[in-house]
């Protein structure tokens, strides 16, 4: 029998792992939470759900990845059953990287206000079907292709023509994202 | 993480404000336990409309003193608890599976999208079959209680309806499962090496 309020091991285990995660990706997990969702106030039940789903998480962590990729598979994770939660809901169609390409953007062209192209951006994403929301998420918080790769399980050659469309869009639509420095 | 330097859009999305959400270990406890009965409520909330058509045949099967009339409402109410019991076992809206970590974004969104496929592909057996024994037995119970022509036109028309209904409900789960299999196969495609790769 284990005293009174001893924490048992694995609980304790999960509980400094939980820790440990939030306190690296938190900023990052807040991010993605806006991207997934508009609403403020869903926003921050998504947000509550996302670090809930990372603390139960972490009673299976196996270290066969490191603790960002796992972070980060868990965020989007959770954050896809959300958009396709919402999506059954509100009945909203989604778009690919391929058509977002091809799309005209009637407010295209340098955009100096930084908060007004974060805004568009944030539209730009949330237009996004779930793998490629992960991919061009994952690009903007400075992930290499092979991370992108771990997180998604997009293979490397996919991973590479979707972060080209990426650079592309953006630097269409901002005049800002084709810093080829990959 | 890439060491070569931010693009302009990389700076502007890492550079916006949060709000810096902190939880210590005890609140995520606390709000991992609401969170499991706010889950709870949720699905006591989708299952109320057949509770209460449950109820309803309940107390027409303890009125009434049809045999006929009996077994259609015990019929119905057995087939609205098979469905209820489909829904929460196939888990339109449980919990989140613990395992989210261990799963790439795109093998979770792809089982994610055929479980939805299956559902709908499968509505006939688990939502609409069910509740036909019962249907039926109520159609042969009313026409035999009451076989004016007039009674049995207006009951003919009804259950006409009832089954242009279920016809609509199959043939739109049927196209949705055609388009949720067209994402699937694009996942597949994703997470296979491309051309180039080969």
């Amino acid at each position: 029998m284990s005293e009174a309020g001893a924490i048992p091991a694995v609980r304790s285990t999960q509980d400094e792992l939980y820790s440990e995660a939030a306190s690296s990706y938190g900023p990052a997990l807040e991010r993605l939470a806006h991207a997934y969702e508009a609403d403020p106030d869903l926003r921050r039940d998504l947000l509550q759900e996302i670090h809930i789903a990372l603390w139960r998480s972490f009673e299976g962590f196996n270290g066969r990845c490191s603790m960002r990729t796992w972070a980060y598979r868990v965020a989007h994770n959770a954050a896809t059953s959300h958009v396709i939660r919402q999506r059954r809901a509100k009945g909203q169609g989604l778009v690919g990287l391929e058509e977002l390409e091809n799309l005209q953007d009637v407010s295209s062209g340098r955009d100096a206000d930084r908060n007004r192209s974060l805004a568009r951006l944030m539209d730009l994403i949330q237009r996004l079907k779930p793998l490629d929301r992960q991919v061009i998420l994952s690009y903007l918080e400075g992930l290499d292709a092979a991370s992108i790769g771990d997180i998604t399980g997009l293979s490397p050659g996919n991973v590479a023509t979707k972060v080209h469309r990426i650079k592309s869009i953006l630097a269409r639509r901002f005049n800002a994202g084709g810093n080829d420095n990959e | 993480m890439n060491d070569s330097p931010k693009s302009p859009m990389q700076e502007i999305w890492q550079c916006q404000p949060v709000e810096g959400l902190k939880m210590s270990v005890e609140e995520i406890h606390h709000r991992a336990e609401k969170f499991e009965k706010k889950i709870m409520w949720r699905n006591v909330r989708e299952h109320l409309s057949g509770l209460v058509a449950a109820v309803l045949f309940g107390s027409f099967f303890v009125k009434s003193h049809d045999p006929l009339f009996r077994t259609a409402c015990g019929l119905l109410i057995a087939g609205l608890a098979y469905v209820a019991w489909q829904l929460y076992r196939k888990g339109s809206s449980r919990n989140l599976p613990e395992h989210l970590g261990s799963e790439s974004s795109l093998q979770f969104y792809r089982k994610q999208l055929e479980q939805q496929r299956d559902l709908a592909a499968s509505v006939w057996s688990w939502y609409l079959a069910p509740l036909v024994p019962g249907l039926v037995l109520f159609a042969v119970s009313s026409a035999l209680a009451d076989p004016r022509p007039r009674k049995l036109a207006a009951l003919a028309l009804y259950y006409g309806f009832c089954v242009a209904l279920f016809i609509f409900i199959r043939q739109l789960h049927t196209r949705g499962a055609r388009c949720l299999q067209r994402l699937i196969d694009e996942l597949y495609a994703a997470e296979r090496p491309s051309s180039q790769e080969l």
